[in-house]
């Protein structure tokens, strides 16, 4: 099965998870998957209509999403999806 | 009966609760809660005695209200306000939390950015949008002010939970009289930012607005530019600005036990800051007619202090407490005549909020 891993904040709020194995054929059934288990990682990483939060980064085997299929990006056993918040500087 | 103070204290980087015994002499501080959020607003639900609200407004996950059922020693983070599907707007910060009237005690409301109104019924563990006011066609007159667009002021009438008045930025008063089924504007005396305003226009860059917890009707308010005294008979805004050494400025108090005696802190308009010779607390003790500038123990300094930057508790004599843009806590336990530091070396103090608990 694809591995999650999650880093900083995602972490804590997972009570201390760092990685997890879900049954997931691409990142948006990994996503679900991941909120299905941790129920209290939704909110962090939707709004309220359903779009992925600013400040959250997703890497599928070390690779942005973003310059992939996005939500739709392949996801197969041995895969890694890393979750990483806020990759981004703070005031100026 | 014996109480206790706590002192919820919202920085920019989270959450400070600072206790003390009904002396209010000395201070104990708590580890920062939520320290990766700016905390706009926190309050205490004095219906239950020990339910506290915090509105955490982290810019990455998202923003999140929290609920504490222990005063303030666990928290949990409860189901978000929520747009309506198919609309632009997503909910991005809670601005303020008032626990509801005493005749509803698991009612509880929330303002947020963009300005509407949330209604929970269940304590705080979930919200719904009161779409009576988000229906208003003078919504569409709403604009952000530098801060945003938020509804930061939910006024509960201290007799009748169906009566109660919101303030949005930039968007007027609209009061209730009915529980929220319909709404009225209720901007009638005050003044236009800009003389030649066109008529019936909600622009109104409301800062704070505050309903007295006993006197029934009564009610005061800053103003962007002006602070606003309303009797319980008046059906319009008196402006009461006269005495103060600016119009300008956000916080506002008013006393819980003497209807006549209120409290704000002016700023200078273009720097935002306490204008010279530095902070200080304006009284009023007549209904706004005259103000005396209160400063014993603060120093002469240009310290800044928000709209949710200045509380009162509920014990006699009245405690006062603000919060500062350079992390200070001051404490007033003479109804502001003296001051002392509670805190320093604070983040930038967003919210100051004494919750007065029984034993």
């Amino acid at each position: 099965m694809p591995r999650i891993r999650l880093h900083g904040a995602y972490r804590e709020l997972a009570e201390g998870r760092r990685d997890l194995e879900v049954p997931a054929a691409s990142v948006r059934g990994a996503l679900a998957a991941l909120t299905a288990a941790q129920p209290v990682l939704a909110e962090r990483l939707r709004d309220e209509h359903g779009r992925l939060r600013d400040h959250l980064s997703l890497f599928v085997n070390g690779y942005d999403v973003r310059g992939l299929a996005g939500e739709e990006t392949t996801m197969r056993d041995g895969d890694t999806l890393d979750l990483i918040p806020a990759l981004s500087g703070g005031a100026p | 009966m014996s109480r206790s103070i706590a002192l919820l204290v919202g920085t920019r980087k989270g959450l400070y609760v600072f206790r003390s015994d009904a002396s209010r002499a000395t201070w104990e501080a708590s580890e920062p809660h939520a320290e990766l959020a700016p905390i706009y607003h926190a309050s205490f639900d004095p219906r239950d005695g020990v339910s506290m609200y915090v509105a955490a407004n982290a810019s990455w996950g998202g923003p999140r209200i929290e609920v504490s059922r222990d005063r303030g020693r666990t928290w949990k983070a409860v189901a978000n306000p929520a747009f309506p599907a198919g609309g632009d707007r997503t909910f991005s910060r809670t601005w303020h939390i008032e626990p509801g009237h005493l005749k509803e005690p698991k009612v509880v409301w929330a303002g947020t950015e963009p300005a509407a109104l949330f209604r929970s019924d269940d304590r705080g563990e979930s919200w719904s949008l009161v779409r009576s006011l988000d229906d208003q066609s003078t919504r569409a007159q709403w604009v952000p002010g530098f801060g945003g667009m938020g509804l930061h002021s939910i006024a509960i009438d201290a007799a009748d939970p169906r009566r109660m008045s919101v303030g949005v930025s930039v968007g007027g008063v609209y009061t209730t009289t009915d529980g929220a089924a319909t709404w009225a504007t209720d901007n009638e005396g005050i003044e236009y930012m800009f003389p030649d305003g066109p008529a019936g226009s909600v622009a109104h860059c409301i800062h704070k607005l505050l309903a007295h917890p006993l006197d029934a009707g009564l009610r005061f308010m800053k103003v962007h530019e002006h602070v606003y005294w309303r009797e319980p008979s008046a059906t319009s805004w008196t402006q009461v600005t006269a005495g103060l050494p600016d119009a300008f400025g956000f916080a506002a108090a008013i006393h819980p036990h003497d209807p006549a005696t209120a409290f704000v802190i002016p700023l200078a308009g273009r720097q935002r800051l306490a204008p010279p010779p530095g902070i200080a607390v304006w009284r009023t003790r007549d209904r706004g007619r005259s103000w005396e500038r209160r400063t014993t123990g603060l120093p002469p300094a240009p310290l800044e202090v928000l709209r949710e930057g200045l509380a009162t508790d509920r014990l006699d004599p009245l405690g006062l407490y603000f919060g500062t843009a350079n992390g200070e806590v001051w404490a007033s336990r003479d109804e502001g005549d003296s001051w002392t530091r509670v805190a320093q070396y604070l983040p930038y103090v967003l919210s100051v909020h004494a919750a007065t608990i029984p034993d």
